[in-house]
């Protein structure tokens, strides 16, 4: 015990000594390590961003009534028929249209599941909104206000105007951008609309809704579930989608196919529906993880380089203190404590720098339509990278100090002397 | 046998680079405690070479070196690290003072690795050994700042600090003018005076003839003793 706080007091005394050099060493730690966590934190950022501009809003399993015709008719149930070939032309599908049967039902047994993490449902209504004597043609999803922000994070899109008041005002519209723009109806407008069968009603309209994706932005505007129940002259069980979030996205799959079995319905998962997008994350993440990689590599060598030179320097020290009874293993410990020393103060200077480089992009503005609340570039402030960066510091100095110390150790000290 | 610090017998030494060369041909003598012993010779005879195989500090040697009454050539590293801790003061022709530490730490590092004393009697011991040698007054200062003779005499405190079997020079006063190189002779006159055995490596002859022994060397071989 008192010898090794010997060894930390030795350790110390060198490295004041040398302060400015100390100072440049721990600074080369520095800047690598707030190098890495600010591009992690600023890339990944933006990668999230990306991703969540389609995965956020989409379910991970959603459950819908896909309009078909019976594959049973009639004729081939009937014992009297069995055995022929029956051929019907002109199957038309049945009137129960979109609608899921047994709807909150379904919703009810599915909060209930313990994978699932969230529930919306919705009705959705095809309508045209009547501008003057033109109709234009859209859309208006009924949805559970609470539930819809819980899971897709609904205000985010919304610029302008309350998503609450859609459950609070009856009657009441959130419009999308595109749409709004084409009737100028302005937040506290009532907009008439009629459904394709013929209903019409009018609607206030509280917000503007801004998805980014233009054609979204025209046709799809929201209301509070009643209303658009209201609107279809449907009753308060009627839904035409059901939208789940599950605590693990990678099981959606598996559970779209359990839910089809189970309930009757046509379900798709989220990877099914995004295929696509799926390809785009992952050559973003590989991205990343390489200029991840490449920045500790890059700022590895350089704490690397530096803690040699430093500890190059000190071999005198070495050889003295081995002649006065040092031995490899004292040696090796001062070097080793002088580099974590270096490692753990530089590093956490950098976690402290990279912070406040991530502070300062963050100030950055960025203007986006697909994003109307984001007014300056993401950043991840995720504690991993935090912690990936001072491990790095501490394993990178530990190995710095260790390597050449240890071949330090194990020379004669009359070897570094006669060197001189 | 218990009166013989060092016993060398047959030490033989290499040098291999850039040639392989011979340094010491089969080198047998002995030190008895409480003799002042000098080794004398021409320039490369292999006198220091032999100074750092006897201080462990060289460990690539062949033959036998019996330390204390230990063989020498079984100790690990660390062993051997822990006998020139213990029982070895060593001076060199150069201070090897660490720069980075006072005078006083300087003196007391061995004491502390020791580690037989705590920190206050070791910094008292020092400061003993200091005052001894008439620096007791530079205790404070950086290593670097003391002159040439000052700093020889803080190595020889150094040297001294956990009373140590032998001490060993190598040519301790090569570095110095006249007037310190007395002064510095003086103070291991007294050491041995005080029953401190002393191994010195020295090319001044004026130096050697006042040692109790004279161990003479040319070509790696002993040609007086």
């Amino acid at each position: 015990m008192a010898v090794s706080r010997l060894i930390l007091s030795i350790s110390k005394t060198l490295l004041l000594a040398r302060l400015k050099q100390s100072i440049v060493a721990a600074a080369g730690v520095t800047f690598g390590i707030a190098m890495f966590i600010t591009l992690m934190g600023f890339m990944t950022g933006l990668n999230s961003m990306l991703d969540g501009l389609m995965l956020n809003r989409t379910p991970h399993v959603r459950l819908y009534n896909e309009i078909k015709a019976s594959e049973e008719q009639p004729i081939n149930l009937s014992p009297d028929y069995a055995g022929e070939i029956n051929i019907v032309r002109s199957v038309k599908p049945q009137d129960d249209g979109k609608e899921i049967y047994n709807g909150p039902a379904i919703v009810k047994a599915l909060r209930a599941d313990p994978r699932v993490l969230g529930v919306a449902p919705k009705a959705v209504a095809q309508v045209f909104f009547n501008v003057g004597v033109t109709d234009l043609g859209g859309s208006i999803h009924g949805i559970e206000v609470i539930n819809e922000e819980a899971l897709f994070a609904l205000s985010t899109y919304v610029p302008q105007g309350n998503i609450t008041d859609l459950e609070n005002i009856n009657n009441s519209v959130l419009l999308g951008k595109g749409l709004a723009e084409k009737m100028l109806a302005d937040i506290g407008d009532v907009v008439p609309v009629t459904t394709a069968r013929g209903q019409r009603m009018n609607l206030k309209v509280v917000g503007y809704f801004q998805s980014g994706v233009a054609d979204i932005d025209n046709m799809q505007s929201y209301a509070s579930l009643a209303t658009a129940q209201k609107l279809l002259g449907k009753t308060n069980s009627y839904l035409t989608d059901i939208q789940v979030k599950l605590y693990d996205v990678e099981l959606a799959p598996e559970l779209a196919k359990e839910f089809e079995a189970k309930f009757g319905t046509e379900a798709v998962d989220i990877q099914a529906a995004n295929a696509q997008f799926e390809t785009g994350t992952n050559v973003r993440n590989i991205i990343t993880y390489a200029v991840s990689i490449t920045l500790l590599v890059v700022a590895g060598f350089g704490i690397y380089n530096i803690l040699n030179m430093m500890i190059y320097e000190k071999m005198d020290s070495i050889a003295i203190l081995k002649a006065t009874g040092f031995s490899g293993k004292d040696v090796r410990n001062i070097f080793i404590s002088l580099s974590l020393i270096i490692g753990i103060t530089g590093g956490l200077f950098g976690l402290l720098l990279g912070f406040v480089f991530q502070l300062l992009i963050d100030q950055v503005p960025f203007e986006t339509d697909a994003l109307p609340t984001i007014k300056t570039y993401p950043i991840n402030y995720s504690a991993s990278y935090y912690l990936i960066g001072i491990g790095f510091a501490m394993v990178t100095t530990f190995l710095a100090g260790w390597l050449p110390a240890r071949k330090a150790s194990k020379i004669d000290p009359v070897v570094i002397i006669r060197g001189k | 046998m218990g009166n013989t610090i060092i016993e060398a017998s047959k030490i033989v030494k290499y040098f291999h680079d850039p040639v392989k060369v011979q340094v010491l041909k089969e080198v047998t003598f002995a030190v008895n405690k409480g003799e002042f012993v000098s080794v004398i010779g021409k320039s490369g005879c292999g006198k220091s070479t032999l100074l750092y195989i006897l201080s462990t500090m060289d460990t690539d040697y062949e033959g036998d070196l019996v330390f204390d009454g230990e063989l020498m050539r079984s100790k690990t590293h660390n062993q051997l690290a822990q006998v020139r801790n213990e029982k070895i003061g060593f001076v060199f022709q150069f201070h090897y003072l660490l720069p980075e530490f006072t005078v006083l730490k300087n003196v007391m590092l061995p004491g502390l690795k020791l580690a037989k004393l705590g920190p206050k009697e070791v910094e008292q011991n020092a400061m003993e050994k200091l005052q001894m040698l008439g620096i007791e007054d530079q205790a404070k200062k950086q290593a670097n700042q003391l002159s040439g003779g000052q700093k020889q005499r803080v190595a020889i405190a150094r040297a001294l600090i956990n009373n140590p079997l032998i001490i060993m020079g190598d040519e301790p006063t090569g570095n110095l003018d006249s007037k310190n190189g007395r002064l510095v002779f003086d103070i291991f006159k007294d050491l041995a005076a005080q029953g401190q055995s002393l191994l010195i490596v020295t090319h001044d002859q004026d130096f050697a003839e006042k040692t109790d022994r004279i161990i003479e060397m040319d070509d790696g071989r002993i040609i007086r003793m």
